[in-house]
C-alpha cells in the first residue's frame, strides 16, 4: 500500500506548494496531534465535565425519584392492605361485639324473668302462708271464743242446776260411793 | 472534442492541502507562514493546520455554549431544553453507546478521549463541507495523527489493563497448551502476526477516513468537472441535481465515519483490555 502511495506522490508530485491529496506532511502530523491534545485536554477539563455532570446528576436524581416512587407505591399497598385487613377485623369485632350483646341481654332478660319469677313465687308463697297463718290463728280465736261462749253457757247452765234436788242427791250418793270404796 | 479544462488537476489542488487559505467572500487570500522548524521538521502551517484549529475551537465553544445551557437548566431543576438538549444526546450517544459499551466497564474514563475524536472529526469533516473550506481529516496526515493517538491509547491501555507480562502476551503470542519447542515456533509464527495485527488497525483507521472524506470530494468535483467539459445548460442541471444528491451523501458520511472512527477506536481498547 505505501508503495502505492508513493507512486501517487511521484505522480502527482508538482502539484502548487508541493501537495497533493496522497501527500503525508510529517508538519502536518505534528500540528495534528498538537491541535488534538489541546482540544483533549481543554474539553477533559472544561467542556465534558460540564455536560455528564449535570447529566449524571439529573440521572441520579431520576432514579432516586423512580425508587422513593417505588417505595411509595410499595407503602400505599402495604397501608391498603393493613387498612383492608383493619375494616376487616373491625367488621369482624363489630359482629362479635353484637353476638355478645346480644347474648348478654338474652341472658339479662332471662335472668331478670327467672328472678321476677322467683319473687313471684316467694310473694305467693309468703302470702299463701300468711293466709294460712292467720286462718289457723282466726280458728284459734273461734275456737277459744268457742270455749269461752261454752264455758260461759254453761257456767249459766251449771249455776241454773246446782242447788237442785237431784243435785243434792247425786253428790249424796257419790259421796257414799266413796265412803264404801274405802 | 473542444479542449476543456484539466479537471484531475482542479480536483487535486481543491482536495490536497496548500500553504494558502482562500478567505471567503472575496476577501482574497490569506499566504500562511513559511519556514517554522522544529526538531529539524518543518511545521509551517497549512490549509488543513487553520481549519483544524478552527474546528477544534468550534468544538471547544459547541461544548462551552452547551455545557453552561446544561448546567444552568440542571440548577434550575428544568428539563433539558433546545442546544444543550440536542449536544447532550450526541454525547450521551457516543459515550454510553459508543465508548462503554464497546470498553466495557470502566469505559467512563476513556469517554473524554472518543467524545473528543468524535466531535474533532465530525466538525473536520463538516468543514469539507461549507463553500471555501477544506477536509484537513481528507488528508493523511492527519488521519494518520489520530489513528497514532488511538494507536497509542491502545497499547498503552494494554500495558496499564493487563500488566507488563499480561501485555507482552499480546505480542508474543503462545496458544494455551503448547510447551517446550512447539511453544518458540509458535511464538515465532505468531509474534510478526500479532505485530502486524497491531499496527494494521490504526492503519485502517487512517485510510478509511481519509478515503471516504476525500472520495465524496473527488466524486462531487469530478461530476461539477463535467460541466466545464461539456458546456452545457443540459449537462449542468443533471449534474447539479446529482452533486446535491452526493452533498447529503457526504453529510451522512461526515457522521458516519466520525462515528466509525471513534466506535473502532473503542472497539479496539475495548479488545485489548479483554486479551488474555
Amino acid at each position: 500500500m505505501p508503495v502505492v502511495l508513493l507512486r501517487l506522490q511521484e505522480a502527482t508530485g508538482s502539484g502548487e506548494g508541493g501537495f497533493t491529496p496522497f501527500s503525508i506532511n510529517t508538519g502536518l502530523i505534528f500540528w495534528t496531534i498538537v491541535v488534538f491534545l489541546v482540544l483533549l485536554g481543554l474539553l477533559w477539563r472544561f467542556g465534558w465535565p460540564a455536560i455528564l455532570k449535570s447529566v449524571e446528576d439529573r440521572e441520579r436524581r431520576i432514579q432516586q425519584q423512580l425508587e422513593e416512587a417505588e417505595r411509595a407505591r410499595v407503602e400505599a399497598q402495604r397501608l391498603l392492605e393493613e387498612h383492608r385487613r383493619m375494616a376487616a377485623t373491625a367488621k369482624a369485632e363489630a359482629q362479635e361485639l353484637i353476638a355478645k350483646a346480644k347474648a348478654v341481654a338474652e341472658k339479662e332478660r332471662a335472668a331478670l324473668l327467672a328472678k321476677a319469677r322467683e319473687e313471684y313465687d316467694e310473694l305467693l308463697k309468703r302470702a299463701r302462708k300468711d293466709i294460712q297463718e292467720e286462718r289457723e290463728k282466726a280458728i284459734l280465736a273461734l275456737r277459744r271464743e268457742a270455749v269461752d261462749l261454752s264455758i260461759a253457757a254453761a257456767s249459766k247452765l251449771l249455776e241454773a242446776q246446782l242447788d237442785t234436788e237431784t243435785n243434792r242427791r247425786l253428790v249424796t250418793e257419790y259421796l257414799a260411793t266413796l265412803e264404801q270404796q274405802r | 472534442m473542444m479542449q476543456g479544462p484539466d479537471i484531475g488537476k482542479a480536483i487535486f489542488e481543491h482536495t490536497s492541502d496548500s500553504r494558502v487559505v482562500e478567505l471567503p467572500f472575496g476577501l482574497g487570500e490569506w499566504h500562511l507562514p513559511t519556514g517554522w522548524h522544529l526538531f529539524g521538521i518543518d511545521v509551517s502551517p497549512t490549509k488543513h493546520v487553520v481549519f483544524m484549529v478552527v474546528a477544534a475551537t468550534l468544538v471547544f465553544v459547541t461544548m462551552r455554549i452547551a455545557g453552561r445551557q446544561i448546567e444552568r437548566r440542571h440548577r434550575e431543576g428544568k428539563a433539558p431544553h433546545g442546544f444543550g438538549a440536542a449536544i447532550e444526546a450526541v454525547v450521551l450517544f457516543v459515550r454510553n453507546d459508543v465508548a462503554i459499551a464497546n470498553i466495557g466497564h470502566g469505559g467512563e474514563n476513556y469517554a473524554p478521549y472518543i467524545l473528543t475524536l468524535f466531535f474533532f472529526i465530525l466538525y473536520c469533516n463538516l468543514f469539507g463541507l461549507l463553500p471555501w473550506g477544506a477536509t484537513a481529516t481528507g488528508n493523511l496526515a492527519v488521519t494518520g495523527a489520530l489513528a497514532l493517538t488511538a494507536f497509542v491509547t491502545v497499547e498503552v491501555t494494554g500495558l496499564v489493563a493487563l500488566g507488563p507480562k499480561g501485555y507482552l502476551k499480546t505480542i508474543v503470542f503462545v496458544p494455551p497448551g503448547i510447551t517446550g519447542i512447539g511453544a518458540v515456533l509458535m511464538a515465532l509464527i505468531m509474534t510478526p502476526i500479532e505485530i502486524i495485527g497491531k499496527i494494521v488497525k490504526p492503519f485502517a483507521l487512517t485510510l478509511r477516513l481519509f478515503a471516504n472524506m476525500t472520495a465524496g470530494h473527488f466524486v462531487i468535483l469530478a461530476l461539477l468537472g463535467l460541466i466545464f467539459i461539456f458546456g452545457s445548460w443540459l449537462v449542468a442541471a443533471a449534474t447539479v441535481a446529482f452533486v446535491v444528491f452526493m452533498m447529503l451523501l457526504e453529510l451522512l458520511v461526515a457522521f458516519l465515519q466520525a462515528y466509525i472512527f471513534a466506535l473502532l477506536t473503542s472497539v479496539f481498547i475495548g479488545m485489548m483490555r479483554h486479551a488474555h
